[in-house]
């Protein structure tokens, strides 16, 4: 189903290991690098998400996780080898602003726009970028609050909302944009565990619409019941890509391996 | 300074001259004279003052050399003859430069701050009017008279200015009117005998004239007699010094009988003479301009003919100048008390509306400018790495918040035309070298606040509005810039108020604002409270209005606050 990854890690990659694009697969990674200075964040990375498909990616603080997923609407640039999405080359000449209609993303703080109401943070993309009238924008916004479940909250301002309620005005405020790929960067993690179930349940509702999600998170529910993959990473590099009944019962590697069972003691 | 170096030592009394074209007499400025200018500011009558562009010297040169050869001398003096007008009436235009706090030499005698009255008024119009040219009047503080002179702003300085070999030494000096120094006190003192009377006693004197030179001589001679030196406060205009007698802080001051005449009235006999010291070189005032011997001759032919024809004698009575009019001094030390209807009128006066007007005009166009300057700047100095701009900016920031405000105003006014002769044209006015004075100033200033509100704004801000797709400038434009301007908006309205007080500085390069006007109103008619009150009572409905603005624009920012936030959603 999946393109072999190369797991190999250290091992030289020639360019038959990485293979060809794919211009079928909504995301296409072939020997993508991400360089800090020295630091090596992401190291020659594969990998192919289809159309639909749903990813969590796993691993411990500091492996690269976020910084993966933001080198997809090219927040973080990436430094060598390539990314495709949707048979889009993405690099210095990419359209972002058309790159970015198109990938949504949701952050841990939800950095909400603090000065505007919830309507008002949901509109304001639509007309700068897709330039929608204001009542189209309106509308749609309201469509997707009440998707998110908190129509009541148009008028008010974020600080007036708890932590849940601003993390689903911050996932309507994507959807907004009507992207094909959704992009959640440990959208629970500030979350207490009454709130997580609300955003979650509001993610399996938009995996079930078909949309194409990568998520980073430790939120055993979404990662076991609704990915399809789960991409594991360590230091850089990816070291697994499995559906979750594998990684979660038969982990390759002793790294994979060892994260699990410090997951489970919590 | 003679206009050539030949004709300073000549035996001729006429000397072949050719009147060089304004344009060909324009001085070249040097740090050395910038420098210069501002040392004058304080000691009057030091040093050289404008250096000479060699290339002149040698035109000259060659002028002469070429005049004598083609046509002889004759025939050049019979060129000069022609003209009587001095080079720097040329133009058609006479620009004077004066203090006008001194009554009855100049000072303001109606409510317009920018019409200038008095006996030296008189005679530089009877001076423009015998060259055919429009006068034109600068009123300004008197320590930036001889500066402005210098600086080619004005072509001849009349103020009441005493004659003294010292200055002569930078400027050329026509006598127009007798005087004399005299010692003041309040009206019950005894008059003293010399002096050496003075000996451990307080006076006071403007600050800027040569009197201060004039009492340390006396100091010395008291030291070296063992006596107690004559204790000086200088004062920047003629009216607060006079103010220091008459509420006892000082014991005496010192000015000219011609001034006392005129003073007399005013006070209606609050102080008296207690002295006039035979002083030999204080006995002329004179009409100050450029070194320049033709001019000179000019300047002082003008003046021989109008003390011939009378004219002068008649400006004399009309301002009452003359030894008759000294009156017996009458015991009417009636307690001053506060006069309301001096207040009210000069609250209500068009003078006072003008110069607050000023004041705010100044205060919110400067600083409009340095707001508008100061974005990039602060966005450029919070961006990542180190660039030649930013170590630019931050030296322009370093070097504006550490000067004195005073200092830039003066740098700007009085030195920058030594460097740029264009800034000493007429465009160049006072409210505009405040503004740009002031510009830069707050601007370094609010360069700092910018800088410090966009970096409270949280980075996630950004990072938000960059996923979803904004322009770099739809970022700025409705994600950092409003939520900056909040925390911003406080220490700028702060700093504005700030600013809106830093105005009355300007008053030293004789822009009317509101200070300046009380001190001009102050000089006619020693209301001073009353004045002062006036002035108070403008800037703190100034103020006041400002910090009502800011709490209402306050409310405006209450999504950052869950109680104010929910109380305006319900």
């Amino acid at each position: 189903m999946h393109p072999e990854p190369d797991l190999s890690g250290a091992a030289p990659v020639t360019p038959d290991a990485v293979g060809t694009l794919s211009d079928d697969a909504m995301i296409s990674v072939r020997n993508m690098s991400k360089l800090y200075g020295d630091f090596v964040a992401l190291d020659r990375l594969n990998f192919d998400v289809q159309r639909g498909e749903k990813i969590v990616v796993l691993g411990p603080s500091g492996s690269g996780k976020s910084t993966l997923i933001r080198t997809f609407n090219r927040i973080e640039p990436h430094d060598s080898g390539s990314i495709l999405i949707d048979g889009t080359l993405i690099d210095d000449k990419t359209n972002l602003t058309q790159l970015r209609c198109m990938v949504g993303m949701v952050f841990q703080n939800y950095n909400l726009f603090p000065h505007l109401s919830v309507v008002d943070n949901c509109t304001l993309a639509p007309q700068l970028v897709r330039s929608l009238s204001r009542k189209e924008a309106k509308d749609m916004a309201l469509h997707f609050l009440q998707q998110v479940g908190i129509p009541e909250q148009a008028n008010k301002y974020p600080i007036q909302l708890s932590g849940g309620q601003q993390q689903r005005v911050a996932i309507a405020r994507a959807l907004c944009m009507q992207p094909e790929v959704m992009l959640f960067d440990e959208p629970t993690a500030a979350l207490d565990p009454e709130a997580i179930t609300g955003v979650v349940s509001i993610m399996n509702t938009l995996a079930e619409q078909g949309i194409t999600t990568l998520c980073v998170t430790h939120e055993m529910a979404f990662s076991r019941h609704i990915a399809d993959k789960i991409i594991f990473m360590d230091r850089g590099r990816i070291l697994e890509i499995t559906p979750p009944e594998e990684f979660f019962t038969t982990p390759q590697t002793e790294r994979a391996q060892n994260f699990l069972n410090q997951m489970i003691r919590y | 300074m003679p206009s050539s170096p030949w004709l300073s030592g000549s035996s001729h009394p006429e000397p072949p001259f050719i009147a060089p074209t304004p344009a060909s007499r324009v001085s070249v400025g040097t740090l050395a004279a910038a420098g210069n200018s501002f040392l004058r500011q304080h000691f009057s009558g030091v040093g050289r003052f404008r250096l000479r562009k060699p290339l002149h010297h040698i035109r000259t040169a060659c002028l002469l050399a070429f005049g004598l050869l083609m046509a002889g001398p004759s025939v050049v003096h019979a060129q000069t003859a022609q003209t009587d007008v001095p080079s720097f009436a040329q133009n058609g235009t006479l620009t004077v430069c004066t203090n006008p706090t001194l009554p009855p030499m100049t000072f303001v005698k109606g409510s317009d701050a920018s019409k200038p009255e008095g006996m030296d008024i008189d005679v530089a119009r009877a001076l423009a009017e015998r060259w055919h040219a429009t006068l034109s009047i600068i009123p300004m503080d008197f320590t930036g008279l001889f500066p402005s002179l210098g600086a080619q702003r004005c072509g001849m300085v009349i103020s009441g200015i005493i004659q003294l070999p010292d200055r002569e030494k930078n400027f050329d000096a026509v006598a127009y009117q007798d005087t004399a120094l005299t010692v003041v006190a309040r009206a019950n003192t005894a008059p003293i005998n010399s002096m050496a009377d003075l000996s451990g006693k307080t006076i006071a004197v403007q600050s800027g004239t040569s009197y201060a030179s004039r009492i340390n001589r006396e100091n010395e001679a008291l030291t070296a007699a063992g006596k107690l030196p004559i204790i000086i406060q200088q004062y920047p205009t003629e009216d607060q010094v006079v103010q220091q007698v008459l509420i006892g802080r000082v014991f005496a001051f010192v000015s000219q009988d011609v001034e006392l005449y005129f003073r007399q009235k005013q006070l209606h006999g609050k102080v008296r003479i207690i002295l006039k010291p035979d002083y030999s070189d204080y006995r002329h005032f004179a009409i100050y301009l450029r070194k320049n011997a033709q001019d000179r001759t000019l300047v002082q032919n003008a003046i021989s003919t109008l003390e011939q024809d009378g004219t002068l004698t008649a400006y004399r009575q009309k301002w009452s100048i003359s030894s008759q009019t000294e009156q017996a001094l009458t015991q009417d030390n009636s307690a001053p008390a506060f006069n309301w209807g001096a207040f009210f009128s000069a609250l209500t006066s068009m003078a006072f509306l003008r110069g607050a007007f000023i004041t705010l005009a100044v205060a919110l166009l400067s600083h409009a400018i340095a707001i508008v300057i100061s974005i990039p700047m602060a966005i450029t100095l919070n961006g990542r790495g180190n660039s030649l701009l930013k170590a630019v900016l931050k030296t322009y920031v370093s070097v504006f918040r550490g000067a004195p405000t005073l200092l830039q105003l003066l740098f700007i006014w009085n030195a920058l035309p030594q460097f740029f002769p264009i800034f000493r044209e007429q465009w160049f006015t006072p409210f505009l070298a405040t503004l740009v004075a002031l510009s830069i100033n707050e601007s370094a200033y609010q360069v700092e606040i910018n800088r410090s509100a966009l970096s409270a704004v949280d980075g996630g801000q950004e990072l938000a509005a960059d996923a979803l797709g904004m322009s770099r400038r739809q970022v700025y434009r409705y994600v950092i810039f409003p939520q900056a301007l909040r925390i911003a908006l406080p220490p700028t309205i702060n700093d504005f108020i700030s600013l809106l007080k830093t105005t009355s500085l300007a008053s030293v390069i004789s822009l009317q604002e509101l200070l300046a006007i009380t001190q001009v109103q102050v000089a006619r008619t020693f209301e001073f409270t009353e004045y002062y009150a006036a002035a108070l009572v403008y800037y703190l409905a100034m103020v006041f209005f400002f910090l009502f603005l800011q709490k209402r624009v306050e409310r405006r920012f209450s999504w950052a606050d869950r109680k104010k936030a929910s109380a305006n959603a319900s």
